[in-house]
């Protein structure tokens, strides 16, 4: 779907590299004073100014006009604001830049200007601070939106220069809703400034960001990153904004800042005012205080009025001590799971996305299909994983441009937070960098190499990372051994500035059938290292069954035998009913599934497996309550429907769009028939019917596509009875909406319709450059280009790459189709042919390739 | 300060010209939805039909709409930059171009704003489906934008609802992208309501809204001083916009709000 992921290697910026890895401190930042250091140690209080936007409209500014170019048209509009808060008691005034991006401003400023005359502004207001204020892009990220991070990083790096250039004191990076996007903003600020950075996220009342992320996601994953100071503004008034507080509080060390709302605007007499009075809005600051907020600040609606009130709160005061319970946090943007330590709670981390052995993703990795890749995904989480190994190494392919495009379209369809496995640590690097949470490496190990190549990354971009008991003299036999490795990892990984909360320790599991006294020295090694190391624990627990038969039964022991000595993180194939009534039954053991509530949902009235009456023992064997609901509604079918012959049957399942039936039947028939004679006998010419009833109007989109599913899953048992279906493929077709249009629905229709038809499809997602459209059919020689567009505006982008694609690839047909587009519009732009929709794109084709052949 | 047209009562525009945020009941009108997917009396099987109806109301279950409105005066003696009238919102940055507006605008007191959104869940949901359900995408897209159109519905509905209480009517809804009215004003009409802020939409270099189940709107409010609203205008209809004759809708048998 996303197009074209940015595949240079993440370049460490302002960062020591060449040299040994340092760690950022408060020693390696430019800090105003002392002050401000105390501030950042989290040993005093300060005090922020209150809106600017809410005073600048009231004092004359239309709604949509850019507040930033005030700083240069207007300068005394802005002065007289910021001097008042001065006046009323604010340390830290915010410079009036928080849409002075190149994007925003637009070439009516340049954002190193407008940073100057702001910085200017607040020193002439008289601010003992002036903080570089960083706002969104204004523009939605990658994978659901259309700017890359890169592209979001670089607008950062530009406004967070000119912050430090303009002689800010610090940077704040705030209003957040896009955790990909705060991330992008303070790796931008860290790698182009020595300031310190402060970012806060803005939350709905619902206690997640417009984008999903909750407060502990973003606490755990800036605080890693390597934010000064985390917090929440916006939205909300202090009252609403409070319990989001505590849950900050809880899982990070950092000071924690609040700059809340007064309420909501409405209009009265003819001026916005907010429904929440100072009085009352500082007494809901105060609670904040007391709770353990250490910076204090107004947003939308405060005024001085407000920050005279919130200046006597912390007179005098400091703020309260707090500890946090160490855990190890693992977040992505949606999600956020913890382990603390010491209360034995477990986390699934999904093996399945891992090509070793499994021919389908193999090939779904090379040809880039990315529908096979994320499904596997989804059924993961959908069968109780915690978090998704991810690992894309194949020999021939580009991991250090794979992995983050993988991670990318994960993000758009599972919310589960990632592991990254790789032996390349570029390819580490370009994922972790942009991915939006706190994710897991894996790994590093003992070896000196691989701790220098490794750890700076995790320290950089605020990973966990798993390390393996390995150093170079290989892995020890004894458990001592294994914990001593452990042990140097640890103590690497707290220099490079990676506290222990962040580690996992695998302490790799050895086979059975060649190392058998092995086997309770990997669970001695576990139980040592989290009582000695106080590290969490993970485990690929299948190995231990290499070369044994019934390998699940021998597995899920071992795995109950893990978590019984420490295993917080077991590996596991969450596909496996085996593994999972393990771990299900274990978090009723370890006191996680509070009152057992999930296992008795799950498990009261469930059938025993191995309580089976006689007779069905054998077929029932290993099946533990492994057929979902789902599969048995679908067996209800009648093994022979109406006397029908299978191909008939199997046509006549298609038409009727009956896709786990058809996958049956076809399974059945391609036991005694020829695959190819299944394809040219039953399935083409059903969907040849169905594109007929289609265009008779006798069936309607969802029946087509119904049939299109069920003549897939018919495609799908061919191909997994075939290993080798090149014979089947007719050729190349590159799929693509144009640039500038984010609808993919109706292009998604005709791909899979192509597919059906034997077609390879090369689909290149939405908002496509011409360019990239352009490579794709180099790259394949494909004969045929599919263009949708869905919107007027995004036609002309469709004639540029029609006339691009004419010109360099002249043997390229171009069909076009789309909900504004009509045949002479489509004459009129170049494109040689017209399918009003996807039966149509379907005869089209059939024609081109006829022709060509 | 807000800037009050003359011809509507100072009480009266106290109560309206304010900015409004709504949680919307999901609905999703069943006949709509199967309409977006070319449904035209065909012979559905219960499966299917079951199946389509799970999806809608999981959907309904799932999403909650949200929705912002504010009313401004209106400047209908202003000119773009090309020297053709356009149509300007006070005290915002709104600038709406083109005949089809103008003709829509030119004689209200004020224009209401509003805008909806299913949230970026349902954009996430779509993005999901499409990869594993390409068939149950399709059937969601239209569920969802049935459920757009009815959250943009229930928001108009309650804005006309309080004009017509302090005696002002009100015009059919306009959005961008009608007519000859392009999508670049898109951006400041997002603004007036700070719809960013308040409702998560943010807009593509294309002007296109991200969660896509977004809508943007404008509808005249006119005081009695102006008359009723013109009868041509109470029922949509294609009579009289400047692109009727080249229009890509009505080529393929429909129309720009359908």
């Amino acid at each position: 779907m996303a197009e074209h992921t940015d595949t240079r290697t993440a370049a460490p910026h302002g960062t020591a590299d060449g040299g040994t890895w340092q760690p950022r401190t408060l020693d390696t930042l430019k800090i105003a004073d002392d002050d401000l250091r105390a501030v950042l140690e989290g040993r005093r209080h300060l005090l922020f100014d209150g809106g600017m936007g809410t005073m600048l409209q009231r004092a004359g500014m239309p709604a949509g006009a850019r507040p930033e170019l005030l700083n240069l048209t207007d300068p005394d509009m802005i002065l007289g604001v910021q001097r008042a808060y001065v006046e009323a008691g604010a340390e830290v005034i915010t410079s009036n830049t928080f849409g002075a991006n190149a994007s925003k401003l637009a070439g009516k400023a340049t954002v190193e200007e407008v940073f100057r005359a702001a910085v200017h502004i607040a020193r002439a207001a008289g601010a003992r601070y002036v903080a570089g204020d960083i706002g969104p892009t204004g523009a939605l990220l990658r994978p659901l939106g259309t700017l890359s991070f890169d592209e979001a990083y670089d607008l950062f790096a530009e406004e967070a220069r000119a912050a430090e250039e303009a002689g800010c004191d610090l940077i704040v990076i705030e209003t957040m809703t896009d955790l990909a996007e705060a991330r992008a903003a303070v790796i931008a600020a860290k790698e182009h400034t020595r300031l310190p950075i402060f970012c806060t996220m803005t939350f709905e009342e619902d206690g997640r960001t417009f984008l999903g992320t909750s407060p502990e996601a973003a606490a755990v994953t800036l605080d890693a990153l390597g934010a000064d100071v985390v917090g929440i503004n916006c939205s909300l008034g202090p009252d609403q904004i409070r319990p989001f507080l505590a849950r900050m509080l809880a899982v990070t060390e950092k000071p924690v800042m609040v700059q809340a709302n007064a309420g909501l605007p409405h209009v009265e007499a003819g001026a916005t005012v907010y429904d929440i009075a100072p009085e009352a809005y500082a007494q809901g600051v105060a609670r904040m205080v007391d709770d353990g907020a250490a910076l204090i600040g107004g947003c939308c609606g405060t005024t001085p009025d407000f920050i005279r009130l919130l200046a006597d709160i912390v007179r005098d005061r400091a703020p309260r001590d707090r500890t946090v319970a160490p855990a190890l946090h693992i977040a992505s943007a949606q999600a956020h799971v913890a382990l603390p330590v010491g209360a034995g709670r477990i986390a699934v981390v999904g093996e399945r996305l891992n090509p070793t052995g499994k021919k389908r993703l193999q090939q779904a990795l090379r040809d880039g299909d990315m529908d096979y890749v994320v499904a596997q995904a989804i059924s993961q989480q959908e069968q109780g994983a915690d978090v998704l190994d991810v690992n894309v190494g194949l020999p021939g392919l580009d991991e250090v441009a794979l992995m983050p495009r993988v991670s990318e379209e994960l993000q758009a369809a599972v919310t589960l937070p990632l592991q990254f496995d790789s032996t390349d640590p570029a390819a580490l690097e370009a994922a972790v960098r942009r991915y939006p949470g706190r994710a897991i490496i894996n790994s590093v190990n003992g070896a000196a190499e691989s701790l220098a190549a490794v750890l700076p990354i995790a320290a950089r971009y605020g990973a966990n990372v798993v390390g393996l008991t390995l150093d170079e003299n290989g892995i020890p036999a004894t458990a001592e051994g294994r914990l001593a490795i452990a042990g140097r990892i640890v103590g690497a990984a707290e220099a490079a500035g990676i506290p222990r909360t962040r580690l996992l320790i695998d302490c790799l599991v050895m086979t059975a059938s060649t190392n058998q006294e092995q086997v309770r020295e990997i669970l001695r090694a576990v139980a040592m290292v989290k009582e000695r190391l106080g590290v969490a624990t993970t485990l690929g627990v299948s190995n231990v069954s290499f070369g044994l038969p019934a390998r699940e039964l021998l597995n899920a022991t071992f795995l109950a035998a893990a978590l019984g000595a420490g295993l917080d993180a077991p590996i596991i194939n969450p596909g496996s009913a085996r593994y999972m009534d393990v771990i299900r039954s274990y978090r009723v053991l370890n006191a996680e599934d509070a009152g057992a509530a999930a296992f008795i949902e799950r498990y009261a009235g469930a059938p025993d497996p191995y309580h089976v009456p006689t007779g069905e023992a054998a077929m029932a064997a290993g099946a533990a309550g492994e057929a979902p609901v789902d599969s048995r509604r679908h067996d209800a079918a009648e093994p022979n429907e109406g006397g029908l012959e299978p191909d008939e049957r199997i046509c006549r399942l298609v038409v009727s769009g009956r896709r786990g039936e058809c996958r049956r039947s076809v399974e059945e028939l391609v036991r005694t028939c020829d695959p190819l004679q299944i394809i040219d006998g039953c399935l083409i010419p059903a969907l040849d019917e169905v594109g007929r009833r289609f265009d008779a109007g006798t069936l309607f989109l969802p029946q087509l596509m119904a049939s299109a599913e069920a003549a897939k899953a018919g495609f799908d048992v061919i191909r997994a009875a075939m290993p080798e279906t090149t014979g089947t493929e007719k050729g190349a077709i590159v799929l693509a909406t144009v640039r500038g249009d984010i609808h993919d629905i109706g292009k998604n229709i005709v791909k899979m319709l192509l597919e059906n038809y034997g077609y390879r499809i090369i689909d290149l997602g939405r908002d496509v450059e011409p360019q990239r459209i352009l490579e794709a059919v180099r790259e394949t020689g494909a004969r045929l280009a599919g263009l949708s567009a869905l919107m007027t505006t995004t036609v002309p982008a469709m004639a540029e790459t029609i006339e691009l694609l004419h010109r360099e690839a002249p043997g390229t047909a171009i069909m076009v189709g789309g909900a504004v587009l009509t045949p002479d519009y489509a004459r009129e732009i170049g494109a040689d042919l017209y399918a009003k929709d996807a039966a149509e794109a379907a005869r089209l084709a059939e024609g081109v390739f006829a022709r060509a052949d | 300060m807000r800037t009050q047209p003359a011809g509507i009562a100072a009480d009266v525009w106290g109560k309206l010209a304010s900015p409004a945020r709504y949680r919307l009941a999901a609905h999703i009108d069943r006949a709509e939805a199967l309409r977006y997917l070319g449904y035209r009396g065909q012979a559905v099987d219960d499966e299917l039909a079951a199946h389509i109806e799970d999806i809608f109301a999981r959907a309904e279950s799932e999403f909650e709409p949200r929705g912002a409105s504010d009313v401004f005066a209106i400047d209908a003696a202003a000119c773009d930059a090309s020297g053709a009238p356009c149509i300007r919102l006070a005290d915002t940055t709104v600038e709406l171009t083109g005949r089809s507006i103008w003709r829509h605008l030119k004689d209200a007191d004020a224009a209401a704003v509003i805008a909806v959104t299913l949230g970026m869940g349902s954009e996430r949901a779509l993005r999901r489906c499409s990869h594993t359900h390409p068939a149950d995408a399709a059937i969601l897209d239209a569920g969802l934008s049935a459920m757009a159109e009815a959250a943009i519905g229930a928001v108009d509905t309650a804005l006309r609802g309080e004009a017509a209480a302090c005696g002002l009517s009100a015009n059919h809804r306009f959005s961008c992208g009608y007519g000859d009215c392009p999508l670049d004003a898109q951006q400041d009409l997002l603004d007036a309501l700070d719809a960013r802020r308040v409702l998560g939409i943010t807009l593509t270099p294309s002007n296109l809204m991200l969660p896509s189940k977004s809508i943007t709107a404008v509808f005249g409010l006119f005081s009695g001083a102006n008359g009723p609203v013109p009868a041509s205008d109470a029922i949509r209809s294609c009579r009289g916009c400047r692109v009727a004759d080249g229009c890509a809708f009505r080529a393929r048998g429909t129309t720009c709000w359908s």
